[in-house]
């Protein structure tokens, strides 16, 4: 058997490669290790549709639970004072939806625009030809052949490493994410969350909400339920936590901060998911190879800058680059300097790309360590409290911002110098 | 102030995703090897609680696996031969 591309991974990146390249009349195969497309998807919530309606054209019939038009920074002491930040737009820019469910709207556009879907197919290895040029994939011991090979494989690189074309992942390259969805009910999200019918909110939580550990939490308002989750930078996480991160998202779920909104709720799903922490310091050796090219997770096409995540759309639009340079390929031969010129040379000059190597230096900035995550929101939290919870004296907020670094181990100039480091790069 | 809500074991946690388990375990875990571990990390990096510690063993199970990849990882001792499970089988989610 032989198809003009065999893709690996019906994921976000692996259906918008199959959706682009059968639209342009590409013979496409999808493999997927699932049941179906989607039962293995996990993220956080959220979606920016840019890139999505960049590629898929309208988003009718997309399985959207609700358009984003509320955002919450909180950061949290250890003992429980948040101060948080909201923010209401007028446009809304990012829709929450289960990934489970998106992916198998994407797959079946694909499917529609022509690509053959195989599921419950793990594949084993991609195949090189004896001149060393990828020719297809096996999988069960069978072979497939294929023009070029998109590898959609994922966060674990197990195909890729196999090639020698990724080093084994390292534990300081990689966060952990947990979730669990929290069913609520509509009209109690829109009620709790002081959200109109169909809006949606984006929360994002530091300091104490991750017991003072490097990575983030975050919350996303579906339409009758909410996703809870945590991310944990795994190096840090690896050599310091004392409990296991099952217990941690109990606790997140658990915390007095958030308790309140879901005192009734019912957890309905767990997941968890390995994700780049840096999609920059994520890229493969390579990003194409004779026969071969790399997209979404696999290729680092992740972007975390602790307070904006942006993977599934990067991820399609990763895709959707290479389904249309396997187009161009068909006619000049899918050679590693094609593809270079058709897929990885358009991936580095767009606008994801460079963003992903401009904004580098906050992820530098982020896993500075203790002081982001632990030293900075305690401080915070004495200042507030120094400022809001008076009895017979009022101080300033410089007052009240010096009170709270007494008894910490951060000094002021370091404060500034982290404060200067930090505006720098973000 | 809302009552705290009960916390659940990893167990319970677990109970509520969907699995279709394969009897062909997808992980290996050369256990041999986990008693020169400095880390063991697996035991609290494992969102499923796959790995324990009885008796100063490492005991895995592989029916709860999530499928992340994290104990592949976080392993120093290279104990553990990590891979997908096969057919479809494995966890199944729906509303991820």
């Amino acid at each position: 058997m032989r198809f003009d591309v065999v893709i690996v991974g019906a994921g976000p990146a692996g259906a918008a490669a199959a959706y682009s390249a059968a639209r342009d009349g590409l013979k496409v195969l999808v493999l997927e290790r699932g049941r179906g497309a989607g039962s293995k998807q996990v993220y956080g919530g959220k979606v920016y549709s840019y890139y999505l309606e960049r590629v898929f054209g309208d988003l009718k019939g997309a399985p959207v639970e609700r358009w984003v038009r509320k955002e919450r920074l909180s950061i949290a002491d250890s003992g429980g004072r948040c101060a948080t930040l909201e923010y209401e737009g007028r446009e809304s820019s990012a829709f929450t939806a289960y990934l489970t469910k998106l992916t198998g709207w994407m797959m079946d556009r694909a499917i529609e625009a022509g690509a053959t879907f195989v599921d419950e197919v793990r594949v084993d290895s991609i195949l090189r030809d004896g001149s060393g040029r990828i020719s297809g994939v096996e999988a069960g011991g069978e072979s497939v052949e294929a023009g070029v090979v998109i590898d959609a494989e994922g966060v674990n690189r197990l195909l890729l490493e196999g090639l020698g074309l990724a080093e084994r992942t390292r534990t300081t390259n990689v966060a952990l994410g947990v979730k669990e969805v929290i069913r609520i009910g509509e009209k109690e999200i829109d009620a709790r969350f002081g959200l109109e019918p169909g809006e949606g909110l984006s929360w994002i939580m530091m300091g104490g909400f991750t017991g003072g550990l490097p990575g983030g939490a975050f919350l996303y308002t579906n339409k009758d339920t909410v996703s809870l989750g945590l991310v944990l930078y795994v190096d840090a996480a690896a050599r310091s936590l004392k409990e296991p991160v099952h217990s941690l998202i109990e606790g997140l779920r658990a915390h007095d901060a958030l308790r309140r909104y879901w005192t009734d709720g019912d957890v309905v799903e767990y997941s968890a998911k390995l994700t780049p922490e840096s999609g920059y310091r994520y890229l493969p050796r390579k990003l194409v190879a004779d026969g071969l090219m790399v997209v979404g997770d696999a290729a680092g096409m992740l972007l975390n800058l602790g307070y904006t995540f942006r993977g599934v759309d990067y991820a399609v639009y990763s895709g959707h680059l290479a389904g249309k340079a396997a187009v161009g390929a068909r006619e000049r031969g899918a050679g590693e300097g094609v593809l270079r010129e058709l897929y990885e040379e358009p991936l580095r000059r767009s606008r994801a790309f460079r963003d992903l190597e401009r904004l580098r230096g906050v992820e530098r900035v982020m896993s500075a360590g203790d002081r982001y995550f632990a030293g900075y929101p305690e401080i915070a939290g004495k200042a507030l409290d120094g400022i809001f919870n008076l009895e017979e004296a009022t101080p300033s907020i410089y007052e009240a911002v010096m009170g709270s670094m007494r008894g910490s181990d951060v000094s002021l100039v370091r404060m500034l110098l982290d404060g200067l480091e930090a505006v720098r790069s973000i | 102030m809302s009552a705290r809500p009960q916390t659940m074991k990893v167990e319970e946690l677990l109970q509520r995703t969907t699995w279709d388990v394969d009897p062909r375990p997808h992980i290996k875990v050369d256990t041999g090897k986990c008693a020169g571990c400095p880390t063991r990390a697996c035991v609290v990096m494992c969102p499923a609680g796959c790995y324990t510690e009885v008796e100063g063993s490492i005991v895995f199970s592989y029916e709860g696996c999530l499928e992340c990849g994290t104990c592949r990882i976080v392993c120093p001792m290279d104990a553990i031969e990590w891979n997908y499970p096969l057919s479809g089988r494995g966890v199944q989610y729906r509303t991820s």
